[in-house]
């Protein structure tokens, strides 16, 4: 598999290599999402409600913020798999040196922040340096950071969090007109980007016009509902606007930016990328930092919406549905292809999966069931689409 | 391929629907009430909490319908469980927390919904509940430590310690029961050589610390076990019959498992604690379908009062009854908890003939 813009591609077949490569993988989550939501809805009325749609977003966040550091660790073809218990030691730390120590919110969760850049340094470190498997080393990671988890804790198991500060993640609804003016300026600063990316590729006929009109109209579509579900609830959740800046964010970065076309070069062929005069050490090493950042940030999350910390933060649960949300989300397992996106879609997936069999009052034992049988049918479409592009090329 | 995947999804939905209680559904009339239990490694919330639970509310107001949920010990889990039962329009939550403390996230979004909260067993700290149903569980650890005394004055042994493996952390109940416990056990003649507590009631790691606590004081000075329910003794007994004490010495329970029943019958476990959780499910129904139907809970039920750090919450407190083994046949198979069939199958029917239990 190669980088977007790498292999030189017949004209005429290029949009479909390109749809192959980068784009199936979210289409077809998109599509699953709108089956899970029409299925779910036709089941139980309540599901499309905005109540319950505000709430299958809170619920979401976290995963999906996770989901944004496995996508980067498998776009540069490598596995994080203590993202959970990382997430939850994390957390934890913030939340003793909040509750237990004191410190200001801002400072705590400045200091978990560091410390996940320092855990995710050190797997690394023992990659990089040592060039161990980072399935192994994430393994080992897995166990050690959450006995450092429960080290953390101490022997009362659970802490809560009651600093305002602390609890307004989660817990803050913006009013219906600060959401509008934050959708009004998401879908003007789309606009500006679409129109200043085709002027930069020369796009001047009208046809281009058009469909420039379509894409931007599409996304005041999709904003206004989305603003219109939030508010006819309590309101814009601020913790879902934080997670759309990250996938803006971290989008952007792999993207935009030459550490992004480094890491994807990676993860496309680390040899060549090596050859080709990238410091591929290093940038391993960013992007395991940021994912355990990520990780950090989730856990962070997730402990403003539950109000604590305790043992079971970040359980191997997790992990597992986060990296199931990355690949649901349309990131290959096999590296060099991926997008951020995929963290949201994938997280969406999972989360309304769990939201409507919650809904329908089914045991944990199904809910299991149906999430690894969507993650097999996910990765089926990932290898399915992983041939034809193979074969588009020949 | 994306329409296949789609289809894929749809279908194994529909499947999984079909696993759904018709119950969950939105669309019946009548009165909601939900029912949020919190795991099921301990066998009695999904063995006799919920179908007594339900069938008292079934008939006692066949209009209503119970929504019911099992958090698997998730504190995550439980929360959207109940955001769940409110988009489903509950009326009433009957809600048995994960954990005594971040619950109180979940009584606060019921109360923002304008839905009362009856806490079932354990109790949420620190914030506005309507109604709680419970033992007296300072009772139950006072009546565990007086039986292991008990026991331990009939074997004769003063030279050795007691270990003690409480419960969950988390849970508030596990706090009530240690202060039970020690009040009986600290002013008696007996020294606690270690005591631990287990998370999440987990009987596997209470094997792990029953096993440390034989490697430290050694497996012949452990002359009784205060262990705080069935499950925990379980994992204590499997670890000292794997560490090779014999004979084992003294170990209390509670909950009236089965397998702590059958324990019991063969000398492996002294004791448990037996709570009636058929009345206190029904206690439970009955007060959850007199809120939901008219918005407060009869004097005749609401006898005691708990307070829980925030209010004095109206409550009804059940006593707890000692199983020993000359007390199964009166206790546990009287209330129709377990039968006779239930307790004497293959190795425990001699037992059962020795103990008096007739098949």
């Amino acid at each position: 598999m190669s980088v977007s813009g790498a292999t030189p591609t017949a004209g005429a077949s290029k949009g479909a290599t390109a749809l192959l490569r980068g784009g199936l993988g979210q289409w077809s989550a998109l599509a699953a999402l709108a089956g899970i939501w029409l299925t779910f809805q036709a089941l139980n009325p309540r599901f499309l409600s905005a109540i319950n749609l505000t709430n299958l977003v809170l619920q979401s966040t976290a995963l999906g913020t996770i989901a944004i550091g496995v996508v980067l660790v498998l776009m540069i073809r490598e596995i994080d798999l203590s993202v959970g218990a990382v997430s939850g030691f994390g957390a934890a730390v913030v939340a003793v040196l909040n509750v237990k120590a004191g410190w200001p919110a801002a400072a705590a969760i400045a200091a978990g922040l560091a410390v996940g850049a320092a855990v995710g340094g050190a797997h690394g470190l023992l990659v990089t340096g040592l060039r161990l498997p980072s399935f192994v080393v994430t393994l080992a990671g897995l166990l050690a950071w959450q006995g450092a988890l429960f080290f953390v804790l101490g022997e009362t198991g659970t802490v809560n969090l009651q600093d305002p500060a602390m609890t307004a993640l989660a817990g803050t609804f913006l009013s219906p007109g600060v959401g509008w003016a934050l959708g009004c300026v998401a879908v003007a600063a789309y606009a500006a980007v679409v129109w200043r990316r085709s002027r930069a590729r020369g796009d001047h006929e009208a046809g281009s016009a058009t469909g420039l009109a379509v894409r931007v109209l599409a996304a005041a579509a999709v904003g206004a509902a989305l603003v219109a579900v939030f508010n006819a609830d309590r309101g814009m959740p601020l913790v879902a606007v934080v997670f759309l800046v990250l996938v803006v964010l971290f989008d952007g970065l792999m993207t935009r930016t030459a550490f992004g076309r480094h890491a994807r070069a990676i993860g496309s062929d680390p040899d060549v990328a090596a050859r080709a005069g990238i410091g591929v050490d290093r940038v391993r090493l960013a992007i395991f930092a940021l994912t355990s950042v990520l990780a950090v940030t989730g856990g962070i999350i997730a402990a403003s919406r539950l109000l604590a910390v305790n043992q079971s933060s970040g359980s191997t649960d997790l992990m597992l549905s986060a990296i199931a949300a990355a690949v649901i989300g349309g990131t290959s397992l096999f590296g060099g292809r991926g997008s951020i996106w995929s963290a949201l879609f994938g997280s969406l997936v999972i989360g309304s999966v769990g939201n409507g069999l919650d809904l329908l009052g089914v045991s944990s034992s199904v809910r299991f069931v149906v999430t690894g049988s969507v993650l097999i049918i996910a990765v089926a479409l990932d290898t399915f689409s992983r041939r034809a592009a193979a074969s588009a090329y020949e | 391929m994306i329409v296949r995947a789609a289809a894929a999804v749809v279908a194994l939905l529909a499947l999984a629907a079909g696993c759904a209680p018709a119950a969950g559904t939105a669309d019946e009339p009548g009165p909601r009430i939900a029912l949020l239990l919190p795991e099921s490694k301990t066998a009695r919330y999904e063995a006799h909490d919920r179908p007594a639970f339900e069938e008292r509310v079934r008939r006692r107001c066949p209009a209503c319908t119970t929504i019911y949920s099992n958090a698997n010990q998730d504190g995550a889990r439980q929360q959207a469980q109940a955001e769940a039962a409110l988009t489903n329009g509950a009326d009433v939550l009957v809600l048995d927390p994960v954990d005594s403390v971040s619950s109180a996230v979940i009584v606060r979004a019921a109360a923002a919904a304008g839905v009362p909260v009856i806490t079932y067993d354990r109790m949420v700290l620190d914030v506005e509940v309507d109604f709680h149903v419970t033992f007296d569980n300072e009772r139950v650890g006072e009546l565990q430590a007086a039986a292991l005394l008990e026991a331990i004055a009939a074997d004769d042994r003063d030279d050795g310690v007691i270990v003690m493996l409480n419960g969950a952390p988390t849970d508030d109940n596990a706090r009530l029961l240690i202060t039970g416990a020690h009040r009986v056990l600290d002013p008696a003649d007996v020294r606690i050589g270690a005591e631990f507590d287990i998370p999440d009631w987990s009987p596997d790691k209470a094997q792990e610390q029953m096993e440390r606590a034989l490697a430290t004081i050694g497996r012949d000075r452990v002359i009784g076990v205060y262990a705080a329910n069935d499950g925990i003794a379980g994992g204590a007994v499997a670890a000292m019959k794997a560490g090779g004490v014999s004979p084992l010495p003294p170990i209390t329970g509670q909950d009236a498992e089965l397998a702590a029943i059958q324990r019991i019958l063969v000398g492996e476990q002294h004791m448990t604690v037996y709570k009636a959780i058929r009345s206190q499910a029904a206690v439970a129904a009955d007060a959850a379908i007199a809120l939901a139907l008219h918005g407060a809970v009869p004097p005749s039920l609401a006898t005691d009062t708990v307070f829980n750090g925030s209010a004095q919450v109206p409550a009804h407190i059940l006593s707890p009854a000692v199983v020993t083994r000359s007390t199964i046949a009166g206790t546990v198979i009287a209330d129709g908890l377990w039968s006779a069939e239930d307790i004497c199958t293959g190795r425990f029917r001699a037992a059962c003939s020795d103990a008096g239990i007739s098949q």
